[in-house]
């Protein structure tokens, strides 16, 4: 438990250069991107005197290192900042939009595990038979298919021609759990569709490399069933790899699914994002950045820590 | 007797039924597409179109638009001006009292103003108030508690249109409650036929209709006459997705979608369900030339390019036939886009290619900027990349996201682009939009320094006849410069769903709420 203990707390610390490096990098990257906020907010009139009064106001005049130095000073204390754009306060606003985002991630990739992993299983076991190939195909065509137009095609279908889900809105799941379920069904079952392609290939593949070890035909031919072979021998070993995915899909997905946010008019922190890039409202890209390389880290650091439970040899020594 | 009875039963019932339909019609919200959020809810302050027409349903100024763009009294029943033009003279409307009960006077007209014109404020229309804009307010007096004065350095024909600009949020009259004790923005407290109900960041903004409101009665025109609300809740939902938006009033989630695509109409004028209805607007979209490029500095070059082109066809292609070509930077709709105006020379790719070769053009590139965040401007420099080459004129076309492209605009930084304005409703403020001393603002197209003397005379003009005169010499000296060149001034289309009624699309294309109802019973 010690061991442990220490294990985190040192992948913990390991955290803090790779946010400074981020947060040194989207900083500078950010404001090299042309574009002016001050100009986005005051249009095409803009003259020369109001634009310079602005940017003084949000504090653009200053040098980059400098308004660097102020920022880093801030976050340190927890302070990311204030929106450019509506001065909202960009911790409150971001952590308001992940739980969006967090939800329909959290719950999609969840049932794609449910789905893919036995589908995957029954696909190794069942190499280049049909029901391999049926499960093949169909996963290459959803990983193949773009999120947003499979979005589009699910809201034509069950919200416009058969009106059982509504098309555009967001309810919080705080205020009415049950009608907040229908406005994230379709964005789930979208988001779990797309990932289920990818854990599918990926757990068939783990799984065929597995069945051909030597202990699989050591536990075959000492007489167990075949289903006890894939359950205890195969799956344990087998979900390593895909469980390394999983972490790889919920970090990055948990950073933003902007896309199908911007189809399913979800308030998540996705969309936050890339209306932010483009209004150049520096604080909220930097605060989203940051937290999405933080969520990176931490959702990295759980998956490496649930290792030992599928491959004993893994510790954290 | 029974049958009375019964028919009398039967009435009671079909009006006890008819008056539930309009109750739940009227208790119904309204949901009303916006393709971003708000930028706040501070009239004139940190805006955008969004955040414009939002709050313009909650605060009224002195003055207001009329659908036709001239100005009407709004929080004024009168308006005196004096006969040398400085000094404007607004009687407030009797019993007027603000969404929270309290009564509007003078004293709120001044603390609003001195507000305005207080730098840190940062309103958007603090220039054009305090000199170097089209105005110069020297003092704001209150002799009563219904009357205001405002003086001016010089008389100017643009003072109320300024007061009145969607941009300056209408110089809308709030309550002191909209500030806190630290003078921060807090919300609207205003005079007008909605209140703030709920601000939900990325998500919606909902209105209440306002229990306090008091309609001056009259015509529903602009954002003037009677504007009393006929719902109770308005929800202005976030839908940035065109895609979504669309599906969302076919299926009935929202009711209003305020700007359609040109594209879509014929679509959506085909459903039962919906209804769509459009009219002219007054923005500007055309082609940009930097002047001092080494390359289109010769006029020569420029004219050659404005021959090279089919104008009417480009309207007609990138408006689905919507809009007409427009040559003007005065907008179709305004009173004052005359024969002059409309005047939109032909195609001639031969009088195109002897201009070129005077000039000694020889195919060199011109860098054309556009962008794919409005999918016309880039469009129209596809097409006229495409025309252009027929009379050998050798257009690179570089696509940018807006804001940069806005840079680029704002510095002068280009050769020639696609570009869009938005709406000015005077044309004096049309020319004065692309007009100026390049020196001291890059991002104006046509520096004519006679062009800017008329341009300052029209401001200070009231008679329509000679404003027209002067209009119609500014655009022959800039049709003959072609610093840039129009293409149209586009149209604003509406859809709502078929049970919304009294929703009316107006050439400022801000959606407005009031007077617009659920049909009953449907």
């Amino acid at each position: 438990m010690h061991a442990l203990s220490k294990y985190v707390a040192k992948r913990l610390l390991w955290t803090l250069p790779t946010l400074l490096i981020v947060a040194v990098m989207v900083f500078f990257l950010v404001r090299m991107i042309p574009g002016d906020p001050a100009q986005l907010i005051l249009g095409d009139s803009a003259s020369p005197e109001e634009l310079a009064n602005l940017r003084a106001n949000l504090g653009l005049d200053q040098s980059v290192p400098l308004q660097f130095l102020y920022w880093l000073g801030n976050v340190l204390q927890g302070d990311l900042g204030h929106s450019i754009s509506n001065g909202a306060s960009v911790l409150p606003l971001m952590l308001d939009r992940f739980q969006v985002s967090a939800i329909i991630v959290l719950v999609a990739v969840a049932l794609a595990t449910l789905i893919a992993v036995p589908a995957g299983l029954i696909a190794a076991w069942r190499q280049n038979e049909h029901v391999d190939i049926a499960i093949v195909a169909a996963s290459t065509l959803l990983m193949s298919i773009p999120s947003f137009w499979l979005g589009l095609m699910l809201l034509l279908a069950f919200g416009l021609k058969l009106g059982w889900l509504p098309v555009v809105g967001y309810v919080p799941f705080t205020e009415k759990p049950w009608t907040a379920i229908t406005y994230v069904i379709l964005p789930v079952v979208t988001l779990m569709l797309i990932e289920v392609g990818v854990l599918t290939r990926m757990m068939r593949a783990s799984a065929i490399e597995i069945l051909r070890l030597e202990y699989v035909m050591h536990a075959r031919a000492k007489g167990l069933s075949e289903r006890k072979v894939l359950l205890r021998h195969v799956l344990p070993n087998a979900f390593a790899p895909t469980w390394t995915m999983i972490g790889l899909v919920l970090g990055g997905l948990l950073g933003g699914i902007a896309v199908l946010e911007t189809v399913f008019t979800l308030p998540g922190l996705g969309r936050l994002l890339v209306d932010a890039i483009f209004a150049r409202d520096y604080p909220v890209v930097q605060g989203c950045l940051l937290f999405t390389a933080l969520i990176y880290v931490i959702v990295n650091l759980i998956v490496d820590l649930c290792y030992p439970l599928f491959d004993p040899r893994v510790t954290a020594s | 007797m029974k049958y009375r009875s019964l028919l009398k039963t039967t009435a009671v019932m079909a009006l006890l039924a008819a008056t539930a339909d309009t109750a739940m019609a009227q208790d119904k919200m309204m949901r009303v597409r916006i393709n971003a959020d708000i930028r706040s809810t501070d009239p004139g302050v940190n805006r955008d179109a969004n955040s414009d027409a939002i709050v313009l349903h909650m605060v009224e100024g002195l003055v207001g638009y009329k659908d036709d763009a001239s100005i009407a009294p709004l929080l004024a029943k009168s308006i005196d001006v004096t006969a040398d033009g400085k000094a404007y003279t607004f009687k407030l409307r009797d019993g007027l009292k603000f969404s929270n009960g309290e009564p509007l006077t003078s004293a709120d007209v001044l603390a609003s103003w001195q507000r305005y014109v207080d730098p840190k404020t940062a309103w958007r229309c603090l220039k054009d108030v305090t000199g170097s804009g089209v105005a110069s307010v020297t003092s704001v007096t209150a002799p009563d508690s219904s009357t205001v004065i405002f003086t001016l350095e010089k008389p100017t024909a643009l003072f109320l249109a300024t007061l009145a600009r969607t941009d300056c949020g209408g110089t809308g009259i709030y309550h002191k409650s909209s500030i806190d004790a630290q003078g921060k923005w807090v919300k609207p407290v205003g005079t007008g036929p909605f209140l703030l109900q709920e601000w939900r960041s990325g998500q919606y903004v909902q209105l209440a209709a306002n229990p306090n409101y008091v309609s001056p009665g009259g015509e529903r025109t602009g954002y003037v006459g009677d504007k009393t609300p006929k719902v109770s809740t308005v929800r202005f939902m976030v839908i940035p997705d065109d895609a979504a938006a669309k599906a969302g009033l076919y299926s009935g989630d929202i009711d209003v979608i305020s700007d359609l695509n040109n594209a879509d109409v014929e679509e959506l004028s085909a459903s039962k369900q919906l209804k769509v209805d459009k009219v002219a607007s007054m923005g500007l979209t055309g082609l940009l030339f930097q002047t001092r490029d080494p390359l289109l500095k010769d006029v020569r070059i420029r004219k050659a390019l404005l021959l090279s082109l089919d104008i009417p066809q480009i309207a007609e292609a990138l408006t689905n036939g919507q809009s007409p070509a427009n040559l003007s930077v005065i907008p179709v709709p305004s009173p004052y886009s005359g024969k002059v105006q409309k005047d939109v020379p032909a195609r001639d790719l031969a009088e195109a290619r002897k201009l070129l070769a005077e000039a000694g053009y020889n195919g060199q590139p011109i860098k054309w900027l556009a962008t794919k965040f409005y999918p016309s401007l880039f469009d129209a420099a596809v097409l006229v990349q495409a025309m252009a080459q027929e009379a050998d004129i050798n257009i690179e076309i570089e696509t940018l996201d807006w804001a940069t492209l806005l840079d680029r605009y704002t510095a002068g930084n280009y050769s020639a682009m696609s570009f869009t304005y938005s709406a000015r409703l005077d044309p004096s403020l049309s020319f004065d939009m692309v007009s100026g001393n390049k020196d001291k603002s890059p991002n104006k197209v046509w520096d004519n320094p006679e062009g800017l003397k008329l341009i300052a005379e029209s401001t200070t003009i009231s008679n329509d006849k000679q404003r027209q005169a002067l209009f119609d010499k500014l655009e022959g000296m800039i049709r003959a410069d072609v610093p840039l060149i129009p293409l149209y001034s586009g149209t604003r289309i509406g859809a709502v769903r078929a049970n919304v009624e009294g929703y009316k699309t107006w050439p400022v294309g801000y959606p407005r709420m009031w007077g617009v109802s659920f049909a009953a019973g449907k």
